[in-house]
Parts: C-alpha cells; structure tokens; sequence
C-alpha cells in the first residue's frame, strides 16, 4: 500500500506541476485576498498587526478548500477504473490526495505567510511551534478538502457544493490554530490546541481511510 | 392518517407546555427564563438528531438497505430545524439579558457552524438522484460532520464565553432547583417524542419519494403528441 502511495502521489505532483494551478492562480488570489482586507477594515496599523495572524488562518482555511479542488486533483472515471483494475486500495488514493494536497498547502502557507508579515508586520513568537502548527493544520484542511471533493465527485456543481461541504467542518481546525497562535503571542501554554489539531487530524485520517471504499462504489 | 405516535407526540408536548407555564419563575430571570423550556430541550435534540444520522449512515453502511438512508436524511432534516429553533429562541433570550442578538460566544458560533454543516449535508442529499449513491455519499459526510457535537457542547468548557457552562449535564448534582429541572425534563422528554414522530413521518416521505422518482412513467406525458415537423429541402 506504501509503494501505491507513493506512486499515486508522485503522479499528483507531476500533474500540478504540469498545471501550476496553486502556484500561477491560487497562491496570487490568496495575496490579493491579504491585500483587500486592509481596504475594507481601515488602514491602522496597530489593527492589522493583532488581526494578522487570524487573517493568515482564515486565508489559510478558504483557499485551502480550494487548493484541495484544483483541477489537477480531479481524478477522471477512466483513471478510477484503470487505478481499480490494478487492484489499487482506494484507501491509498485518498492518502496519496491528501497527502499530496498537504504539500501544496504548506507552499501555499508558506507564501501566504511571507505576504503576511510583509503587509501587516504582525509580532512573531514561537517560530517553533509554528513550524509545527502550520503542517498540522495543512494536514487537517488538507484531508477535510479531499474527503469533500469525494462526496461531491462527479456532481455539476462539485466547485460551490464542495467549499459548503469543507469549510464548516474545517472550523475547528481554524480556531486550534488562531488559537495556538494567539497563546504564543501572549506567552502561554499551547499544547492543549496542538493535542486538538493532532486529535482532529487523527480522526480525519481514520475517516477518510474507512470511507474511501464506499465512496469509491459505483 | 394519525398514528398513535403522533397523538402521543402531540398529549406530551401539551403537558410540557402547561408545565413548563405553571411551575414558578426563576428567581433571578423571572418569566424570561420559561423560553429555556423549548430551548434547551432544541439544542438536546440538535444533538440526538446529528447523533442519529450518523447511526443510520453506519447502519446503511454496513446493510445496504435504504430505509436506514431514509431515517439518516429524516433525523438530519429534523435536527436542522430544532438547531435553528435553538438558534432563534437563544437569540430572542439573549436580547434581555445579554442586550445584544449575537455574541461572538464560542457556543453560539459552533452552534451556528453546525447548523451549516449540516444544511450542506441536506444540499448533498439533494444533488443526486440515485437513492444508492445518495445514500453512500450522505453516510460517509454524516460521520465526518458528527465530530462538531463534541465541540459544540464542550466549547463552554474549553473557551471562556458568555453561555453557561452546563447545568443538568455537569459533573456533580445539577445546578437548578427541583421544580424547574422537572419542567425541564418534562420539555425534553416531549420534544424527543415529537422528533421521533417527525422523523417517522419524513422517512415515510422518502420513501415515497424514491419510489416515484424510480416508478416508470405509466401514463401520457405533456408534450408526448408534439413532434418536429419535418425538414424538407436539405441545406444549401
């Protein structure tokens, strides 16, 4: 199952490499989205460095879904029916999604954060942590988005059903990282939020495994 | 027709509501606080109804038989309007005594959240037309959506906030005096009545509904005896 994994997810890097969907569209939209709000709720300075971080994990969540529907992760009936044909276990292609989903998540966090400090300055503490939180929660968004996308497969209106689908379940994974984020700016403890990052994940990784067969029924 | 559930539905919510009208106001709220008698007992059945669905979907998992589809959209479908109701009766409460409509309170934020959560697994249901596929695609978001009834009722507890903290579901003896948590119990003992007879009710109507939409058509349908007339000529 190891190797189908690893196979299936090379063969989604290729596709959006191919494609350059996140990094030629979804990432500019995510800065023009950082570059908007500052229109809409006043230029004032000592605003924009508190409402930062929570603005980077909202950017984060929405445009994760997205990220998460690209093109290149439509997986078409003629590839589903060979994939089965090979005998491949549905449970590695929903890993090999969402694993490969985490990746361009994190690239996406990681210019999206860059944006961030450039514009709104916001007062960084606990790198650390951060670098931990950050994949945690790609991780979260990242299978909530593929698990989504599944349900919603195959529908003419997967692109507005599936964000409906995706992003209220993904709130709890918002409010454990704007959270954790706030507890490192303020200095207290924040391992109660990794442990429901990790929890959340968890559970998602186990319902996505147990469900990808269903799914996969025709 | 009426069935005895119904009627049984209908005698206990009537009990409820004159209990819930005759035992004495509470000593800080007064009358305002007798809205918790439907409030509570809607936010109980959010979480039984959500709870349920996923039951259901497990069960249609594991048999394959659609009735168990029929019940999960019933109780899904129930539970969507108890979480409004809990929503709008927890606003109009909120008014008097908080002054405001909304708060940015982690219970009614998660509340609402769940309340989308599952519109979007109505909206999920009703964009196929195959009761199999529906039935599989509805089970598997069933079990990722249940994961917010924990933190719906656990978000008193983790987030500092307006709400409450629990007071009949709380480790120790409930916070309430005896009269009152009477009333209460006697409200969310008919409104579970009443959402059984709801969902009893709306299963049936799948059900139906499924059948008709698989039925053949077995009559003459508008436009049958309208045809193209016929192309003569040829093209240029």
């Amino acid at each position: 199952m190891i190797r189908h994994v690893r196979v299936l997810l090379a063969a989604h890097m290729r596709d959006e490499r191919r494609a350059g969907e996140v990094g030629l569209v979804i990432i500019p939209f995510g800065v023009v989205a950082l570059l908007v709000i500052p229109m809409a709720v006043g230029i004032d300075t000592p605003l924009l460095d508190r409402i930062g971080p929570g603005l980077f994990w909202t950017v984060l969540v929405l445009f994760g879904v997205v990220v998460t529907q690209r093109q290149s992760a439509t997986v078409g009936d003629a590839r589903r029916d060979v994939l089965t044909l090979l005998g491949v276990d549905p449970a590695a292609r929903f890993a090999a999604a969402a694993l490969a989903a985490t990746i361009l998540l994190v690239v996406f966090a990681a210019a999206i954060a860059l944006v961030t400090v450039v514009l709104y300055d916001p007062a960084i503490a606990g790198a650390a942590w951060l670098a931990l939180l950050v994949p945690l929660a790609c991780a979260g968004i990242a299978m909530v988005g593929t698990i989504a996308v599944a349900v919603a497969g195959g529908l003419g209106s997967r692109s507005s059903l599936a964000p409906l689908l995706a992003v209220p379940i993904a709130v709890p994974i918002l409010l454990a990282a704007a959270q954790a984020t706030e507890g490192l700016r303020a200095g207290a403890g924040i391992l109660r939020w990794i442990l429901l990052l990790a929890v959340v994940d968890v559970v998602l990784a186990l319902a996505g495994v147990l469900t990808a067969r269903p799914l996969e029924e025709s | 027709m009426i069935k005895p559930l119904d009627i049984a539905a209908g005698s206990v919510l009537f009990t409820a509501l004159v209990l819930g009208l005759l035992v004495p106001p509470d000593a800080v709220q007064g009358d305002l606080q007798r809205i918790m008698y439907v409030h509570v007992p809607s936010a109980w059945l959010a979480y039984l109804s959500f709870g349920l669905t996923l039951v259901f979907g497990v069960a249609y998992l594991r048999t394959r038989r659609i009735r168990w589809d029929h019940l999960a959209g019933a109780s899904a479908e129930v539970g969507v309007v108890f979480t409004g109701l809990a929503l709008v009766t927890g606003s109009i409460w909120g008014k008097p005594v908080w002054g405001v409509w909304w708060t940015w309170d982690a219970r009614l934020v998660l509340t609402a959240v769940m309340f989308f959560v599952y519109l979007g697994y109505l909206a999920l249901r009703r964009a196929f037309e195959d009761p199999e596929v529906r039935a599989r695609r509805a089970a598997v978001y069933g079990i990722v959506a249940v994961a917010q009834i924990p933190l719906v009722h656990f978000s008193v507890v983790w987030w500092r906030g307006l709400h409450q903290p629990p007071t009949v579901l709380r480790p120790g003896d409930p916070q309430i005096d005896g009269p009152l948590l009477a009333a209460l119990l006697a409200a969310v003992f008919a409104f579970t009545v009443v959402y059984a007879a709801l969902v009893s009710r709306r299963a049936e109507v799948g059900r139906l509904e499924d059948r008709a939409a698989t039925r053949p058509a077995d009559g003459a349908v508008a436009g049958d005896g309208i045809s193209a007339p016929p192309i003569v000529g040829g093209g240029r």
